[in-house]
């Protein structure tokens, strides 16, 4: 069974396709919570109604499923409290400051 | 924390319809260029030409107006989470939209006036019927209304009211009947058609996309707002005034307000981009930029056209036109395009495989650096061409139009490399 850390770190490989950073990085997850049962993930995207919707949620869904097959993931989508800006890792915010796309 | 949501389910169109109405403006937007170069002798003088008028309506027609259908269906029922009325209906509409806009294009060429630019006509007016009854069934369903909502909103009015007015124009050239001057309500099919139409469509769209792209936040739109009741008081009052000769003095507060209406839009979209987290724009993102530059550059042409005798000056309308198509409009719509396009082959070949397999970044799936060779050689032939048309200069011509026609092949060729990715 993996710990939340380590779920966190999973979560690591599911990367926008949009903006080429982790979900983790960008400050998307929220809260994860793990039990017996099911593996419970709280988090948002950058903006409602983001086209990229459907294939995040999915992406998180798939990757905590290959780690742990034999329990149930939940992805939990919220838009309260709203993503900012502040919220991405320092490294990511000097990527996106930086880089060429 | 709240939970206002959970996993929706996919609101978004079949592809093949979205798909259908790009390639089918790609194509328009070559031969838009092909027959600017190959006709580039008649592209002097008075705008009333046979050969202007077909061109321009391969662009409004063809390029702008089926651009904006095809990314209209794929965006509203994304933009405000509902599910499209009717997929068969943005389908038929296609077909007569096609066939009436290749009408009417072949009746201009050859200055056939009558039945036939009639019926093309009516069938391009049915077409934009079956469209906005779609939309207008599919704003029925939507439960939370945005400020892109209601910018759209708007623009499906203004479609319907340059629809009907180009209608009553067409029969007009081959049986006179309207009152007002025909240039003078042609001067207003095409006001309707750019700023009713095409521009309260691009600048919901902006405020959407825009600060999704860039990852912008931390920011009011009340520019936003307030540009769209300048634009709207400004563009309905010329639309009145227009028809009654006795207010005809009207025209000189009502243009200025959809002068101003513009400016608050550009503030708007300045402060957009200032906000942003994205600080380095990609390609899309940099010809759509250049573009609300160029949207500046026209808005003063405009707000001066406005002002003197522009018939005088035979030139200035194509200069003013030229800004509006190829200036803001197509810089606009190639940058969104190179947004827009590999997302939505990406969301449909590999968004079901994402944490299965390894699937491609989104800026992988066309040559950025192609793309940037498109965007210096659309600048340069951008002003090439407002150069020669200013100086009349046919040398320049040539070599402008030739270059825009390159400028349109690599981005159809980029357009190709993602569609077949």
């Amino acid at each position: 069974m993996v710990n939340k850390a380590e779920i966190l770190e999973i979560l690591k490989g599911v990367i926008d396709p949009e903006i080429g950073i982790n979900i983790v990085d960008l400050g998307l997850v929220y809260e994860i919570e793990s039990t017996e049962e099911s593996n419970k993930i709280t988090m948002t995207l950058t903006t409602p109604g983001c086209p990229m919707h459907n294939s995040i949620t999915g992406w998180v869904e798939n990757i905590i499923t290959q780690f742990e097959p034999d329990k149930k993931t939940i992805v939990n989508l919220v838009w309260e409290p709203r993503w900012t800006p502040d919220r991405m890792s320092p490294e990511a915010k000097q990527e996106l400051a930086q880089r060429n796309y | 924390m709240n939970q206002t949501s959970t996993i929706a389910s996919s609101y978004s169109p079949p592809f093949r319809i979205v798909s259908k109405y790009f390639i089918a403006a790609i194509i328009s937007f070559v031969l838009l260029n092909l027959s600017l170069l190959l006709n580039h002798s008649d592209i002097v003088g008075h705008h009333f030409n046979p050969k202007i008028l077909g061109i321009t309506h391969i662009a409004t027609l063809g390029w702008i107006t089926m651009i904006i259908f095809g990314a209209l269906f794929q965006l509203i029922p994304v933009v405000l989470e509902v599910k499209l009325f009717s997929e068969k209906l943005a389908e038929v509409q296609f077909w007569i939209y096609t066939v009436g806009a290749i009408g009417l294009i072949y009746c201009f060429w050859y200055f056939n006036t009558g039945k036939y630019m009639n019926i093309s006509a009516i069938l391009l007016n049915l077409a934009m019927f079956i469209f906005s009854f779609n939309i207008i069934m599919t704003f029925i369903r939507v439960k939370k209304w945005n400020i892109t909502g209601l910018y759209l909103g708007a623009a499906i009015f203004y479609l319907i009211v340059t629809a009907v007015a180009g209608l009553l124009l067409a029969i007009n050239l081959g049986s006179p009947f309207i009152k007002i001057d025909h240039l003078q309500y042609l001067n207003l099919h095409a006001h309707t058609a750019f700023i009713g139409w095409v521009s309260m469509v691009v600048m919901g769209v902006t405020f959407k996309l825009i600060p999704m792209f860039t990852l912008s936040h931390g920011y009011k739109l009340k520019f936003a707002i307030w540009a769209f009741i300048f634009i709207n008081i400004g563009l309905l009052g010329i639309n009145t005034i227009f028809h009654y000769q006795e207010t005809n003095f009207l025209y000189y507060i009502f243009t200025p307000m959809i002068s101003v209406g513009i400016c608050l839009f550009l503030i708007q979209v300045y402060i957009i981009f200032k906000n942003r987290v994205r600080k380095k724009l990609d390609t899309g993102l940099r010809f759509s930029a250049y573009a609300y530059l160029m949207l500046v550059l026209t808005t003063i042409l405009g707000t001066f056209i406005a002002f003197i005798d522009y018939q005088n000056i035979i030139n200035l309308t194509l200069i003013y036109g030229y800004m509006i198509i190829f200036g803001f409009f197509s810089m606009l719509i190639v940058g969104q395009m190179y947004k827009i396009v590999p997302f939505l082959v990406w969301y449909h070949k590999y968004s079901g495989k994402v944490g299965i397999e390894k699937v491609p970044m989104l800026k992988e799936m066309f040559s950025e650096k192609i793309a940037q060779y498109g965007f210096y050689i659309m600048i340069i032939a951008l002003f090439g061409s407002l150069f020669s048309l200013t100086f009349r200069n046919e040398f320049g011509l040539i070599a402008s139009f030739s270059l825009m026609l390159l400028s349109s092949l690599i981005f159809s060729f980029n357009m190709t490399t993602i569609f077949r990715k």
